[in-house]
């Protein structure tokens, strides 16, 4: 658990600093349990900075929204950095971004966040659906102790936890300027719920699993926004020559998008889960992403987001390559 | 397209398997299977590319939507591509999407990769005849069929 106040000190200290252009952090929502990010561009804005187990979103997405606009005559490049602040899971979307080069480790300054697990907002707005606030949240020894209305409510951790959680492989922040409060120790990963059970089907029920859920599509692409790591400016879903996805939402092109996605995110996914959050069908999307990390890791023993001088995945190779599936 | 539905259709079944094979090595190779007069299976539609690194995973997926029953990938043998590494990098490429293939319901087996030299005219034939042979066993690709034409 974070010290409330050692975050707000310290995203004063970093703003404060005359080369931080402005903090990116969190905030309580509006409603019920909602978190909303939130921009310190100056010491009285750090006051409202939190920190607690619903601090789910991933934040690395923001410093990438930043506009460049063109400079008028004789004005200088605003140089500033941006401070953020980012549990375990952020700063591997960070790393992954540095290692290809979308934004300079220099133009951050990182405050790290060591990070128990985050709590799955589906989860705990089904437990609690009517309502509106809460005043504290906090998580002591296996429980998340919620205060509602003055009454505290004690619940087991493994029931809120966000399905992701269970297996982070950096609890700690793997790169940080400023560290906030004690490192934790990492848990025994499990492997993410469903996987082993979808693997022992054969090719037919997967199918018939998948369809029903790829039917389901909107194509709203909210899976794609809310991604850090799809930051493309301009993304292949979205071109019309050659048009790789037609318009048309049905379960071709959704499939064809589906599948599009998750290669896209192939040694490069981060595992924070936001697809899977924002997604208004509930597309178990976090399993496409764990099926490939884990290819990934068995196959060519690389995890993303883990060191920032290492090459992509698929821009290098090894000659020692598995290639048993060529012929 | 082939619709078949019926038994004695599935019989009949003709795949429809389009290869993407690099400029240098495979399809030169099929190139000498031709001159060689061997006979080998008439299913398989050719595409050339310049490099098997050119074939975009997208490009896959595309074809089994749009009536491609299967989809085979010829590059050079490893350390001869002309372009040093590009069918490498492809062999990393297609290893992952054919387990996500596989793990979304799609038969695997539908991608296949090749490594086929210029010399190889006889492997050519043998590679594109197992494929057939496997791709009318497996049956036709009717599930993620692109149904609007426009």
């Amino acid at each position: 658990m974070v010290d409330q106040q050692l975050l707000i000190d310290e995203v004063k200290k970093v703003v404060s600093r005359d080369d931080v252009k402005y903090v990116i952090g969190y905030k309580k929502g509006t409603t019920g349990f909602t978190i909303s990010p939130a921009f310190a561009y100056s010491t009285e804005y750090a006051d409202k900075f939190i920190f607690n187990p619903l601090c789910k979103k991933n934040l690395a997405a923001y410093p990438l929204l930043e506009d460049k606009l063109p400079l008028k005559r004789e004005e200088k490049e605003d140089k500033r950095k941006i401070g953020i602040v980012a549990k375990g899971c952020d700063t591997r979307a960070l790393v992954q971004i540095i290692q290809e080069k979308g934004l300079n480790r220099e133009d951050l300054v990182i405050i790290g966040i060591p990070c128990s697990g985050v709590i799955d907002y589906k989860k705990i707005t089904a437990m609690f659906p009517n309502e509106t606030a809460y005043s504290t949240i906090e998580e002591e020894q296996g429980f998340y102790k919620i205060t509602i209305n003055g009454k505290v409510h004690e619940i087991a951790k493994e029931e809120l936890l966000a399905d992701h959680c269970t297996s982070c492989i950096a609890p700690n922040p793997v790169i940080y300027d400023v560290l906030i409060g004690e490192e934790v120790e990492p848990w025994d990963l499990e492997e993410h719920k469903n996987l082993d059970v979808l693997e022992e089907k054969d090719v037919g029920e997967r199918w018939e699993y998948w369809k029903e859920h790829f039917d389901r599509c909107i194509r709203c692409y909210a899976c794609r926004e809310a991604c850090p790591l799809c930051y493309c400016k301009e993304c292949m879903a979205d071109l019309l020559n050659p048009q790789w996805i037609r318009r048309s939402v049905n379960l071709s092109e959704n499939t064809a998008w589906n599948i599009m996605r998750a290669y896209h995110l192939a040694g490069r996914c981060v595992g924070c889960g936001e697809c899977e959050s924002v997604c208004p069908v509930n597309i178990p999307l976090m399993e496409l992403n764990k099926e490939i990390e884990k290819d990934v890791k068995n196959i060519f023993e690389y995890s993303a987001g883990m060191d920032s001088e290492e090459k992509p995945l698929f821009g290098t190779f090894r000659p020692d390559d598995p290639e048993e599936f060529i012929m | 397209m082939t619709a078949t539905e019926t038994n004695s259709e599935m019989e009949e079944f003709e795949p429809n398997i389009i290869g993407f094979l690099c400029n240098w090595c495979s399809y030169a190779g099929a190139d000498l299977a031709g001159t060689s007069r061997i006979q080998y299976p008439p299913n398989i539609k050719i595409i050339k590319v310049m490099c098997s690194g050119r074939v975009n995973p997208m490009y896959v997926v595309n074809a089994l939507q749009q009536g491609a029953d299967g989809v085979l990938i010829g590059g050079c043998h490893p350390g001869d591509c002309h372009y040093q590494h590009g069918n490498l990098l492809a062999r990393r490429r297609m290893a992952i999407l054919k387990n996500l293939l596989e793990f979304i319901g799609i038969d695997s087996r539908r991608v296949r990769m090749t490594w086929v030299s210029a010399a190889e005219g006889r492997k050519f034939a043998e590679v594109i005849k197992e494929v057939t042979e496997e791709i009318k066993k497996i049956g036709p690709m009717k599930d993620i069929q692109r149904v609007n034409e426009w």
